[in-house]
């Protein structure tokens, strides 16, 4: 701090200002040089880990399981380093990072925006690091998630589950009989269903369109266009115009809107989770709310898959994922980290404990005793038989991006053709640029 | 300032030296290189990887139509906003220019939109346009039933959209408009006014002929400010409708946003972010010379 009598000094004496401000400018240029020597090494076996922030459950989980890891491996003489990003717009500033050439050695990945860090070259293949018994023991989901061109570049701890909650006490007080046991209703039956619980009084369900981030609506129900047989971009990835919009996905979102057009459920609600306030009857909603949920109903909370278009169910899934970069200074240490954290008892019973997610490998179940009963075994069974993940394609933050804005208009109303149509072609003039790009 | 004290040619540069630096390093340098990044395709994932390509960003977004629609959105806020902020802050501003205490309340009451953040206000605004469901209504839509008008979906109609998004961003920003003007009126000459008075000139004839011509420096700047904060468009319609329905609402912000984030097209968004500059000089440029001609 500069003194009372220097400040007088400098106001008066001009030449000293001078004098000050190039020592200021030599003290700045002595910061900058040492802000760019070379870091020291005195630990040389750091891996440097990036993931997003979560509940604080999730977070507490994560900071252990690094101090269990480090602990684990002093005698190696490595240590994780984790750094938290808040949870919005992880992946913007991941991109960020990227852009900076500033990415660490292992970074947490939203399942859906591994191929594009995959297409810009910033991911290494994971395979080599585990054996074959050990990746068969991963659910195909997640194997699926991280598989690009035939290689594995992500792998995580969890998955996710999509199911249709009910109200056993308000379905019977409607007379509407549940699917026997773990098979869902068909798009006719749900709708029937919803007609008996509202002529009933009851407001039949809840499909969350007040979710402001784009990827609730890709993910929620995108499984109604699978079911229906249709997909959302052509199997090499090339081709969305023709593929989303094709007349048989209008037909679909067509028939899926008739879940707003007879008013079954708000097109633009407030409350959350009407659902578990009492509101609703049904809920369409995943793993994340099964404990509040079942803390709010007890026995009368049912679940059972999503309703389908088609004669077979699909289910969502896919979560949080952990990627080894190009630029890992140590790969091997980095990957003893992606085996940590994804090993049944080190890994995934922590962090399993703390999100309630879907555990991501079969030998984990047996940790979690809950899984042999309804509502949780639902979600196993869903991710071993019906699973689907979201595609896999570089462009996946552009489609989603304009398929969730068609599933919002179609359900204000807007013509699902029209809609589905502007998305096509925004996503292929996407496709069509990068595929023309030199 | 006195040469004898010491000053130098180099003495104002001196001074003038940080604001010049961190201007040149924070604004002067990322437009450039965002000038330069506009004519390559440039991936956000792979910067140094970015090659040449002239102009085909450029002709590429002159015929997207979603571009094409966010530049009109931006425009068309633009002019609904600046003329309804600009004469209501006005009026305002005459009416709670008084001196007894209790009108300084008001004062603040207007203002206090301004300072609550953008988000926050984003989020109550929804819930007053909530549309009618059963016997639930947001407040706007009790109001519109209260005189006897049919509900609406405000934000969910693509004709009301826009305009929803612009009432709520005047009743935002007409504050500090207002205060401008305020400082504006309590500069005024009362001896104009008192002499205006005396010659018989009425309310609207001192408004007009006095008050008016005297406030022209405030009026230029608050239509020239104005015009820049509403074509920084953002938060409002990226919470409230994320740019829909039917695109109704996406500006260019949001535009350039999601094409640098989402779409990972730098060189493209930057492009964007070029024309986006033009539109803003340019009518800015426009507003200038119109607020000379009027003052001449």
């Amino acid at each position: 701090m500069v003194g009372n009598g220097q400040r007088l000094r400098l106001r008066s004496d001009f030449p000293s200002v001078r004098r000050a401000w190039q020592w200021t400018l030599a003290a700045l240029l002595a910061t900058g040089a040492a802000g760019c020597a070379p870091e020291r090494p005195a630990a040389p076996h750091v891996v440097r880990v990036w993931c997003q922030q979560g509940q604080e459950a999730e977070n507490r989980a994560m900071r252990e399981m690094a101090a269990a890891f480090n602990a684990a491996h002093a005698a190696q003489n490595l240590a994780a380093q984790i750094t938290f990003f808040p949870d919005f717009q992880y992946t913007e500033k991941v991109s960020i990072a990227a852009a900076a050439r500033d990415l660490p050695d292992v970074l947490a990945l939203d399942g859906p925006t591994v191929a594009q860090f995959v297409d810009a070259g910033l991911l290494r293949p994971i395979a080599d690091w585990f054996s074959e018994e050990e990746l068969a023991d991963f659910a195909p989901t997640i194997r699926a998630q991280g598989t690009l061109g035939g290689e594995l570049y992500a792998l995580g701890a969890f998955d996710s589950a999509m199911v249709l909650y009910y109200d056993r006490e308000m379905l019977a007080r409607a007379g509407v009989e549940p699917p026997a046991a773990d098979r869902g209703w068909t798009w006719d039956e749900f709708l029937a269903a919803c007609a008996r619980l509202k002529a009933a009084g009851f407001d039949p369900v809840s499909l969350h369109m007040d979710e402001s981030g784009d990827e609730w609506y890709t993910y929620a129900f995108s499984p109604v266009i699978w079911s229906a047989g249709g997909r959302l971009i052509s199997a090499d990835g090339r081709q969305v115009e023709g593929v989303l919009n094709a007349p048989e996905n209008a037909a679909t979102l067509r028939r899926w809107r008739e879940v707003f057009a007879r008013d079954f459920a708000a097109r633009a609600p407030i409350d959350p989770n009407p659902f578990g306030h009492g509101q609703t009857a049904m809920d369409w909603s995943g793993h994340w709310m099964v404990r509040a949920h079942l803390a709010a109903k007890g026995a009368r909370l049912g679940a059972m898959p999503l309703p389908r278009m088609g004669p077979e169910t699909v289910a969502a899934c896919g979560s949080w994922c952990w990627g080894l970069t190009q630029g890992a200074r140590d790969p091997d240490g980095a990957a003893l980290w992606l085996r940590w954290v994804t090993d049944p008892v080190h890994g995934i019973q922590p962090i399993v404990a703390a999100n309630g997610a879907v555990p991501a490998r079969a030998s984990a179940y047996p940790l979690f005793p809950e899984y042999a009963d309804p509502p949780f075994r639902l979600f196993r069974e869903l991710q071993e038989t019906a699973g689907r993940p979201r595609p896999r394609t570089p462009v996946y933050p552009t489609l989603t991006q304009h398929f969730a804005a068609a599933l919002r208009d179609v359900a204000r109303g807007a013509d699902p053709q029209e809609s589905l149509d502007r998305a096509a072609a925004q996503v292929q003039r996407r496709i069509d640029r990068q595929r023309g790009a030199p | 300032m006195n040469r004898a004290g010491g000053a130098t040619r180099a003495t104002p540069w001196l001074f003038l030296a940080p604001a010049l630096l961190l201007l040149g390093a924070f604004a002067l340098v990322p437009m450039l290189r965002a000038a330069r990044w506009s004519f390559t395709g440039a991936d956000l994932l792979d910067v140094g990887g970015a090659r040449w390509i002239g102009a085909a960003n450029y002709s590429d977004l002159l015929t997207d139509p979603r571009f094409r629609r966010a530049f009109f959105n931006t425009a068309l806020f633009a002019l609904m906003v600046v003329p309804a902020q600009a004469a209501l802050a006005f009026f305002l501003a005459l009416w709670v220019n008084r001196p007894e205490p209790h009108w300084r309340w008001l004062r603040t009451v207007f203002f206090v939109p301004v300072v609550v953040s953008m988000p926050v206000l984003a989020v109550l605004w929804t819930m007053l346009y909530q549309p009618l469901r059963g016997d639930q209504m947001g407040l706007v839509n009790a109001l519109v039933a209260g005189l006897g008008l049919p509900a609406q979906d405000w934000l969910q109609n693509p004709r009301l959209a826009l305009p929803a998004i612009a009432f709520m961003s005047v009743w935002q920003g007409v504050g500090f408009q207002m205060m401008i003007f305020l400082a504006g009126l309590q500069n005024l000459s009362k001896d104009q006014l008192e002499a205006a008075q005396i010659d018989g000139a009425n309310a609207g004839q001192r408004l007009r002929h006095v008050i008016v011509p005297a406030m022209r420096s405030s009026i230029a700047f608050v239509l020239t400010a104005t015009l820049i904060l509403s074509f920084r468009l953002f938060v409002q319609p990226y919470l409230m409708t994320r740019g829909g329905p039917a695109d109704s609402t996406v500006s260019l912000i949001q535009f350039v946003y999601e094409t640098t984030f989402l779409g990972r097209e730098l060189g493209r968004a930057c492009a964007g972010a070029m024309l986006f500059l033009l539109l803003v000089a340019g009518l800015t440029l426009l507003q200038r010379l119109f607020a000379r001609e009027v003052r001449s």
